[in-house]
């Protein structure tokens, strides 16, 4: 069987390297793989920055209240892509992993993990997106009703989030507190 | 095949990281789009507010652009200063 099995070839290829090449490697993947996430407040902020050029057309005198809401909203939709942003820099700047003790491989592919998981930020980054564009979309029809509309708005995105922020804890138990080494 | 040395898996890898962290250029695009859309949309139904419209989506593809630059910050760390080789 040997060398007819590709993925023992590369398990055995990847063996050849020392830990710590490993480790460093799959940092540089994970960093990538957690940027991903930006895709989900890209698209949400952009829902609502579209909502907010369409209220102000209806009603140009709102036009400040319907901007304010906007960016309200979008400043939520932006957290997804913060955390991406803080996890890709550990990875990067304060990888806890090239210090950690254990199997290489199982390190490196956590940080490989840490970064997949942090894709789950695309979903909260649309929602509040989305939420921050109708929101917008109503402060422009009923300016009046400005509080209880963005009450609602930040209810519903705190939701959204809970998502992100367990993608994030996944993250930072495969970084910080990683339960696997200890299983080998 | 000549073997491949641990600097050079590092750096390859850090060239598809730099590539996966570009993805993220996803969002940003449909999302202004969208705001362009919808800006034009509403310069149509009110062709004398055309400067709080642009004013407003403006504003709002801006804070859209964000993430697209965090993954292009994050690529050209990768590539041009890249602190895992340091690391090893």
């Amino acid at each position: 069987m040997e060398g007819t099995n590709f993925i023992q070839t590369f398990i055995k290829w990847l063996a050849s390297f020392e830990p710590r090449v490993l480790i460093l490697a799959a940092s540089s993947l994970g960093a990538g793989l957690a940027m991903i996430a930006g895709i989900g407040p890209g698209i949400g902020q952009g829902y609502a920055a579209g909502k907010g050029a369409e209220a102000v057309s209806l009603n140009p005198k709102g036009s400040k209240q319907v901007t304010m809401v906007m960016l309200l909203g979008a400043a939520v939709a932006e957290t997804s892509g913060i955390l991406a942003l803080v996890v890709a820099l550990i990875l990067l700047y304060g990888n806890p992993l090239v210090t950690a003790q254990g199997a290489g491989i199982i390190l490196a592919a956590s940080a490989i993990g840490a970064g997949f998981s942090m894709i789950a930020g695309i979903g909260p980054g649309i929602g509040q997106g989305y939420a921050a564009g109708k929101s917008t979309e109503a402060v422009g029809r009923r300016p009046r009703l400005q509080s209880s509309i963005v009450r609602t708005m930040f209810l519903g995105q705190a939701v959204a989030q809970t998502t992100g922020i367990y993608a994030l804890i996944i993250a930072l138990v495969l970084m910080f507190a990683n339960p696997l080494t200890k299983l080998l | 095949m000549e073997p491949i040395t641990g600097r050079a898996l590092i750096l390859a890898c850090s060239a598809i990281g730099a590539g996966l962290a570009m993805i993220a250029g996803i969002g940003p695009g449909i999302g202004q789009g969208y705001a362009a859309g919808k800006g034009a949309e509403g310069v149509g139904r009110q062709p004398e507010a055309q400067g709080d419209i642009i004013r407003t989506m403006l504003l709002g593809a801006a804070v859209a652009e964000t993430t697209g630059i965090y993954g292009l910050i994050v690529a050209l760390i990768l590539l041009f200063a890249n602190p895992l080789i340091g690391l090893l």
